[in-house]
């Protein structure tokens, strides 16, 4: 097992693809600063009663509609690149066993995606709250103990949604289905939902992958709420989101030839 | 030593190999021989594990592929040098490669060096032509420094000197006591690299035999003319050489090469006005064996 997550490691090292993923989140990082630097200034033009009322959207935010795209991208190619290139028998003829490569691939990039998330939304709430100073802002001047649930939270969506896509790229073998797939359970469902008749808009938003972490750990300070889960339960449906998805890539993969 | 027992390998309702047997032993140069669609990469993916048989088995020094621990260090295959992503450079794809068989780094510069691609190292792979691509997957197979190769079509699109590099690796490393197993669809081709041929035509084994046996049963021969045909003909025979007058009064004559034939016409002072051997005639025996066997047979209008 070793000896795959070497090589595993060693192939997502050597492409492009891998830095322009997160080339893309220190980019979205960048914008978490300009956003905390625009709160700061909407902030300073607020009359005393507005100001009681102004509820900003986290420093992170940015962040949390990257990191599970990139995530999808990043565990997209993992797969689908070997298939698109011819490369996949190469792999398997350096690792035959299969469940081995599987899991091999799925843990190299699920743990830099987690990393990402974690390096990348530490950084994004630090700027924030250097930016915005002793500026009042609910979103932005919680205690740093108080974010940590919620940024973990963001990684380790970030990094289940690469595992989904892992899994769902052995099964599609296509770089742009799999990453359509991701992007529409991601985003087009959710708003989807939305135009459901109550109360089942709810309902169904709340059971979206990309939605599970705010009902996990909602961000500190703010006070907006969606998703009908408690944690306990929305904990579990993220962790049988991935074994889902991996249990069927890992069916499939043993089963086709290829 | 690569054994495949009764193997057969089907798609849906189309049988892709059927109940073939063969062994291919360590030493020799064994060229895998049949029309295209007669099953030979269909063999070659069920014997590395890629495509599972339906029925049957294919064994490497005795045991199924996937139960090789590392299995580049026993066998390397080349099977389809495009299988390569072009991003990544000659170097990276070598490394990752070796480290998934725990293959030190430094062997990558060795088999760099071998190949003739140390000087494109760093170069993205996607840049490659037909021929250094090629070059990177034999590099490939031999990471592992394995005693069994695999080689599928290598020499399709090469230049001459690519097609007679490749030719002289494989006689190496047959010399060098290696397994060699390299398929092919060109007899000529074979001809000159393989010392045994395995042939197949829709998924069946045609012949199993030695170059120097299909050769003999097809009757190569050597074509000789000479004033004297009659007492040319008793000399040869006397030599232990078998003789046919053919109508036009030429002698083919087998069992005796140019040279023994030029030494006993000599010896007896009879004059010969042609010695040449019979050119073509493996392909004539190729295409005899495998005129039935043609997946894609062209219909003559």
């Amino acid at each position: 097992m070793t000896d795959a997550i070497a090589a595993e490691w060693c192939k997502l090292r050597s492409v492009r693809s891998t830095a322009y993923v997160l080339g893309t989140v220190a980019a979205f990082l960048l914008l978490c600063a300009w956003w905390s630097w625009y709160a700061g200034r909407y902030w300073d033009g607020l009359s005393a009663e507005r100001r009681e009322a102004y509820a900003s959207a986290p420093p992170e935010q940015p962040l949390a509609l990257a990191l599970p795209i990139c995530g999808a991208v990043l565990g997209a190619l993992t797969v689908t690149s070997e298939y698109a290139t011819g490369m996949i028998r190469t792999s398997l003829a350096a690792l035959p066993r299969r469940p081995r490569l599987l899991a091999a691939k799925a843990l190299v990039a699920g743990t830099v995606m987690l990393v990402a998330g974690l390096v990348s939304t530490t950084a994004a709430l630090a700027a924030g709250k250097a930016v915005v100073g002793d500026r009042p802002l609910p979103a932005f001047e919680r205690p740093f103990a108080e974010h940590v649930p919620h940024l973990l939270l963001m990684a380790v969506t970030a990094a289940a949604v690469t595992l989904i896509c892992t899994g769902l790229g052995v099964v599609l073998r296509s770089t742009a289905a799999t990453i359509t797939a991701g992007a529409g359970v991601l985003f087009v469902l959710p708003t989807l939902a939305t135009l459901l008749p109550a109360p089942w808009d709810e309902r169904i938003w709340s059971v979206m992958p990309g939605n599970l972490a705010d009902q996990i750990a909602p961000a500190p300070g703010v006070t907006v709420r969606h998703g009908v889960l408690p944690p306990a339960a929305a904990s579990l449906l993220l962790v049988a989101y991935v074994a889902a998805s991996l249990g069927a890539g890992a069916f499939v993969f043993s089963r086709r030839d290829a | 030593m690569i054994e495949i027992r009764e193997l057969t390998k089907r798609y849906g309702g189309t049988v892709a190999v059927d109940g073939l047997s063969f062994e291919v032993r360590p030493g020799a140069v064994t060229g895998f021989l049949g029309p295209n669609g007669a099953g030979k990469s269909t063999t070659m993916r069920v014997l590395l594990g890629l495509d599972a048989a339906t029925s049957g088995e294919a064994l490497v020094n005795g045991r199924r592929y996937v139960e090789l621990r590392r299995p580049m260090r026993e066998v390397g295959a080349l099977l389809d040098a495009g299988a390569v992503h072009g991003g990544r450079t000659a170097f990276d794809h070598l490394r990752w490669l070796a480290r998934s068989n725990g293959i030190g780094t430094r062997r990558v510069a060795e088999v760099l060096e071998r190949v003739g691609l140390a000087g494109v190292a760093r170069k993205r792979a996607g840049g490659f032509s037909l021929g250094m691509r090629q070059r990177l997957g034999i590099a490939a197979a031999l990471l592992g420094d394995p005693g069994v190769l695999l080689f599928d079509e290598p020499v399709n699109g090469l230049d001459p000197d690519g097609v007679r590099w490749i030719r002289g690796l494989m006689r190496g490393f047959a010399a060098e006591g290696r397994t060699v197993l390299v398929s092919s669809h060109l007899m000529s081709e074979m001809e000159l690299t393989a010392d045994r041929l395995v042939v197949i035509g829709r998924g069946r084994l045609i012949a199993d035999t030695s170059v120097r046996e299909l050769a003999d049963r097809f009757g190569r021969g050597v074509v000789v003319r000479s004033p004297r045909p009659a007492e040319l003909t008793g000399v040869l025979a006397a030599a232990g050489g078998s003789v046919e007058a053919a109508a036009d009064g030429a002698l083919t004559v087998t069992g005796l090469d140019v040279a023994d034939i030029g030494e006993h016409a000599a010896a007896r002072g009879i004059p010969l006005y042609e010695v040449r051997p019979r050119g073509a005639s493996l392909e004539e025996a190729y295409m005899r064996l495998t005129g039935d066997g043609a997946e894609f047979g062209a219909v003559a209008p």
